[in-house]
């Protein structure tokens, strides 16, 4: 998946399930969307079903420094290369 | 020194309709909100029982993400309620959040509907490896459920009580929170309890032949408490809630004051967990009225808690019959929504405050020939138009758990 393309699902994921209203890459997930920690979790599961395999718990708790939508990203792009090698 | 508790808001979702309006225009023309068993794929084929207390209207909760998050169904109910008594209540952000505001509620078993599906997922042998069990799906069905989202959307920082005994988790809650506030652990608490649609309790009771199954194409017709032609329990489902407060301060804040409580007991039968004891439910109601400080004369009328099992209903009519006579109006109010399960407790009181503040009481539904063994006391028959000022609410759960709640009309 293109930069862009994960970009519009993870948009496309927090506007439906999420209730982000006009969410920007660089706002601040918690203090701008109230994203907490069960939400994290609950966004880790969509990623993995987006992406077709299981995250190690390693790799989950590598996505806890997470605070923008491109941290998620970065961190979904990181996360397919290291499956993909 | 004990101080006196009132009630200041009270709200129900129940299958007779959602709020006051809706509720005693139910009572007053004798709606039952008894429907048939919703298909649920899985258990209703088996299941001898084809009826159900049902919340059958849509309701707009409105409730954001951020909330629902951790809700299952039976947190909506609750969550719902506690919202409609603290908008009533006129409290101020400052005390719901100051630590002297605490919650009793809480169900017989958290969410059957998140439990049933994370048991769907252990069994289904997946091919797939990824979990379906959501992250919060314990959030979602503990035990606790109601009475923690209820602390979290509306920011409350007092005690949290979450007795869970069956058909007593609300009567206990709000006996307990009445404890709370009238030892001056808290100078307020939300109390009550709810319980989703769940055909896992309709299974429990049917498998236990204690589920009515002779009216499956007549459900308004059953349950039938008292009657010779009961044939058992109809489960149901609901949600409710009332605002207990310290008297002094409710009335300095002008609060509305629709009611009193002023006494309650709840104590154990000390042996089987399942048949109904004429000693310990006697025991019960004499002590609540010890708590209250009054005379069995004194009781107006009785919410019986009335399942229409073939013997709860003549062991608790023996217990009246012992303690009261044939004085007070008895009344099985489940005889229009079934047993609402942890609900029941709450929603009783609840109802039996409609009916003191509007001065009628409504008859026990398909009460057509009374059980000679049933017959000594003094059922309501028909809609009665009459004042009254005192009432005590029966409850008694699987456990051996028997509770009785005595409310006083104070309105001047």
């Amino acid at each position: 998946m293109t930069r862009d393309e994960l970009e519009k699902n993870i948009v496309t994921i927090l506007v439906d399930e999420f209730e982000f209203e006009n969410p920007g890459l660089s706002d601040n997930l918690r203090d701008d969307h109230g994203f907490d920690s069960i939400d994290a979790i609950e966004l880790l599961a969509k990623i993995e079903e987006m992406l077709g395999f299981q995250l190690t718990r390693k790799e989950k708790e590598q996505a806890m420094t997470i605070r923008t939508i491109n941290d998620i990203l970065d961190y979904i792009e990181s996360m397919q290369d290291a499956h993909q090698s | 020194m004990p101080r006196r508790v009132v009630i200041t808001a009270c709200s129900a979702i129940t299958p007779i309709g959602y709020g006051k309006k809706d509720i005693v225009e139910s009572l007053r023309t004798g709606r039952s909100g008894v429907k048939p068993l919703r298909d649920d794929g899985l258990l209703t084929d088996h299941i001898h029982s084809k009826v159900f207390g049902t919340v059958d209207y849509t309701i707009d909760y409105g409730f954001p993400r951020k909330d629902t998050k951790t809700m299952g169904p039976v947190a909506y109910y609750a969550c719902q309620v506690a919202k409609d008594v603290l908008e009533d209540s006129g409290l101020s952000q400052d005390f719901i959040t100051s630590g002297r505001l605490g919650v009793s509620f809480s169900s017989t078993h958290g969410s059957p509907t998140i439990q049933r599906n994370i048991y769907k997922t252990f069994f289904s042998n997946l091919k797939n490896e990824f979990s379906s069990i959501g992250a919060v799906d314990y959030l979602k069905s503990m035990v606790h459920t109601t009475a923690v989202n209820i602390t979290r959307m509306f920011g409350i920082t007092g005690r949290v009580i979450a007795s869970s005994t069956a058909c007593t988790t609300s009567s206990q809650s709000i006996g307990f929170g009445y404890e709370m506030v009238k030892y001056g652990m808290q100078d307020a608490m939300i109390c009550g309890g709810a319980d989703e649609y769940d055909t896992t309790t309709v299974a429990v009771f049917d498998n236990l032949l204690a589920c009515s199954v002779d009216y499956n194409d007549t459900p308004e017709c059953t349950p039938r408490p008292f009657d010779t032609k009961r044939d058992g329990l109809v489960v149901g489902e609901g949600g409710a809630a009332v605002l207990l407060e310290e008297y002094e301060s409710a009335k300095a804040r002008g609060a509305n004051i629709i009611g009193e409580v002023i006494g309650f007991a709840c104590n154990n039968n000390g042996g089987d967990l399942i048949l109904p004891n004429l000693e310990g439910i006697t025991t019960t109601l004499r002590l609540a009225l010890q708590d209250a400080g009054i005379s069995a004369e004194d009781v107006d009328f009785i919410s019986a808690h009335a399942t229409a099992t073939k013997m709860g209903d003549v062991i608790e009519s023996q217990a009246i019959d012992k303690v009261y006579g044939d004085k007070p109006h008895v009344i099985g109010l489940k005889s229009y929504m079934g047993h609402t399960m942890g609900t029941c407790g709450a929603i009783e009181l609840i109802l039996s405050l409609y009916m003191m503040e509007e001065g009628f009481l409504a008859p026990t539904l398909n009460l057509e020939t009374v059980d000679e063994r049933c017959a000594m006391l003094r059922h309501v028959r028909k809609l009665t138009e009459v004042k009254t000022r005192v009432a005590a609410i029966q409850n008694f759960a699987f456990g051996g758990v028997n509770t009785c709640l005595i409310i006083r009309d104070v309105r001047e």
